[in-house]
């Protein structure tokens, strides 16, 4: 590939004719001028410190060598909810977003050009850190302009002058590199917007008369359908995926339809690239990358894309084999990856528990179609007053909406299990696959036993009603009541577990139900049965006040 | 409320996983996603592919913003009559 531009070096080519981006087009030197205005902008207004949130491409590449040409430090947050808006507010001079066009901010006469400081330009990115707070990663521009000369170096030829289309935002290393950076070095054109559905992609990609390379991540290429003129896109020179380990399944569509293996990435914000892939291969470190054991079982990485001598640990778990290639076994923290997200379990746990009607949670992923977080949370008294008030719905929504605050809605748990309070263990922890497991269940139809005991031929168990009750959901939506069907129900199966009974089933005789039963509520539940007459007699006792009895009659099977 | 409203309600409930929440609650000209139901790209992509395998039908890659017949139900049903009329 010719016309290689080394990183520092970019803001002064603007004589360059070719074009930088495409929808709509932007030529290379329209670029770099923006990218001077911009810079003048800024210091005109005496601006340190920006934080940076853009969906289009281009405007990203503008506002980020501007910056740095102005000597102005760059934030990247991982998105703009409340919580980071309030946070970039303290400590940023100016957030350059959506909401305003970045027009406005181009009409200083441009700066001249110059190289960019390759040691001081700073990009700080944000993502979830394992203790709740956002962890915030400091990148200068050598580490950057480093990992993008390697990557020129490895797929360059392949990707020779294809258009960059992407269906990942420029807000992560990831994209940022690959959709941003790395074409503007190679002087490969891009698509501004991020294109987030395959017949998007495909729109983007063909009708250019030009070759062309996909940027993507696992949660597209999951679901490509198989609506896309694969014929066509079969000549696409690349595709990119990154963010998570594509599944096997994911892997052998790309491969058929495309008539090639996707190329996986492997890194993080903090390490930066580590490795790549191609198929269902074990992983190869990029050159000059070192993967060592820590000793606590945890993995070191250094490389070019760090600061000299830095070993940065490693999220993952690593194996290595004998040929310098290395397989990934899984996540070390509680950290998990939502769709290539990352989400920090304690972050949103410590946000739940904010809320007055939550005494513990924890949280964990539930597979389904996709995945998503559950909540098993432990209500508080004020909770369970509001859940036998106002029924499960209304407190689950509560709760989502007092967590949107805090997270994106990818984040927002969507299946909870209400209890009073967390199990734990014979060593008295919950560990996290038991969480899932419990998440993973179907909600309960029977309730907790407590106690059992009997006396002459009386048995007395005392049960207490689950919060989460399957049957609480139809009946009633907003005032939890355990039916008087599962009731009898309940009798039954406790009756027939503890005592011989009469296999068939005669009827029910002078049944009463006085008191309502709600979740949470311990009740004793008294049972004898009347040999001579053949009855099961019931009731069932909340504190002094009968809740309900009745008899239930039992009959001999006719032969 | 139609047959063809109740099923593509009950597809996003089933395909997308969402608890507490029956086709009632969900109304036709309800925004599906960003706010509204609180859905994101991920639950489009999936419920594009649940809606072309449960009704048979083609997202026409060809066409240009297809995704806006996702709005809500109403634009869904619309578009899913209109592409098994050409099936």
């Amino acid at each position: 590939m010719s016309g290689f531009i080394a990183l520092r070096d970019i803001l002064l080519d603007g004589v360059d004719e070719r074009t930088a981006a495409v929808g709509p087009a932007l030529e290379r030197r329209e670029l770099v001028d923006d990218a001077l205005r911009f810079a003048a902008e800024l210091q005109a207004r005496h601006i340190q410190q920006i934080a940076l949130h853009l969906t289009d491409a281009a405007a990203v590449a503008i506002a980020l060598l501007g910056a740095w040409r102005a000597g102005v430090r760059v934030v990247m947050p991982a998105d703009l909810q409340d919580d980071s808006r309030t946070r970039l507010l303290h400590t940023v001079d100016a957030l350059i977003s959506d909401d305003q066009p970045l027009d406005t901010w181009l009409t200083q006469a441009p700066l001249t050009p110059a190289p960019l400081a390759p040691y001081d330009a700073c990009l700080v990115l944000s993502t979830s850190g394992s203790t709740g707070q956002p962890k915030l990663i400091e990148k200068r521009l050598y580490q950057l302009a480093n990992e993008i000369a390697a990557l020129e170096q490895q797929w360059g030829a392949a990707l020779g002058d294809a258009l960059i289309v992407a269906s990942v935002s420029a807000q992560h290393i990831y994209g940022l590199l690959f959709r941003v950076l790395w074409p503007l070095c190679a002087g490969r054109p891009f698509v501004r917007e991020v294109q987030p559905y395959p017949e998007y992609l495909q729109q983007a990609s063909l009708g250019h008369r030009q070759d062309f390379a996909w940027v993507t991540s696992p949660a597209l290429l999951k679901r490509l359908g198989d609506n896309l003129d694969w014929q066509a896109l079969r000549s696409v020179r690349k595709v990119f995926s990154s963010g998570g380990p594509l599944p096997a399944g994911a892997a052998n569509d790309v491969q058929r339809r495309f008539g090639q293996p996707a190329c996986e990435i492997y890194g993080s914000s903090e390490t930066g690239g580590i490795g790549w892939r191609e198929g269902t291969l074990p992983w190869t470190p990029f050159a000059g990358v070192s993967i060592e054991p820590s000793g606590d079982g945890g993995f070191l990485i250094k490389s070019a894309y760090l600061p000299a001598g830095h070993a940065e640990p490693c999220a993952d778990a690593v194996r290595h084999l004998t040929d310098g290639r290395f397989e990934l076994l899984g996540r070390l923290d509680r950290i998990v990856k939502l769709e290539e997200k990352r989400i920090s379990l304690p972050r949103l746990e410590q946000a739940l528990l904010q809320h007055p009607w939550v005494a513990d949670t924890r949280l964990g992923v539930v597979h389904t179609n996709r995945a998503f977080l559950g909540a098993l949370v432990a209500l508080s008294e004020q909770g369970l007053q509001a859940l036998r008030n106002g029924g499960r719905r209304a407190l689950t929504e509560a709760l989502r909406s007092h967590l949107s605050g805090h997270c994106e809605a990818l984040a927002l748990p969507r299946r909870w299990r209400l209890v009073g309070q967390l199990p734990s263990n014979s060593q008295g922890k919950l560990p996290q696959r038991d969480v899932d497991a419990l998440l993973a269940a179907e909600r309960t139809r029977q309730p907790e036993r407590l106690s059992l005991e009997q006396q002459d031929d009386e048995w007395k168990v005392t049960l207490a009603v689950p919060l989460d009750l399957a049957h609480f959901s139809g009946h009633f939506a907003t005032t939890p009541i355990l039916p008087g069907v599962v009731q009898v129900d309940w009798v039954m199966s406790l009756a027939r577990e503890l005592m011989p009974l009469p296999p068939r089933f005669g009827g029910l005789e002078v049944l009463k139900f006085q008191q309502l039963v709600r979740p949470g509520d311990h009740i004793l539940l008294t049972l004898r049965f009347d040999t001579e007459r053949s009855k099961l007699y019931f009731t069932f006792h909340n504190g002094e006040a009968t809740c309900a009895s009745g008899r239930i009659v039992l009959e001999q099977a006719h032969a | 409320m139609s047959l063809l409203h109740l099923e593509i309600k009950n597809l996003i409930i089933d395909a997308l996983g969402l608890e507490d929440i029956g086709p009632s609650d969900i109304g036709n000209e309800q925004t599906l996603f960003g706010e509204g139901l609180g859905l994101d790209s991920v639950d489009a992509l999936e419920l594009g592919l649940a809606i072309q395998k449960h009704f048979g039908i083609r997202i026409d890659a060809d066409a240009k913003d297809t995704r806006v017949h996702f709005t809500n139900v109403s634009t869904l049903a619309a578009y899913i009559s209109a592409r098994q009329a050409v099936a």
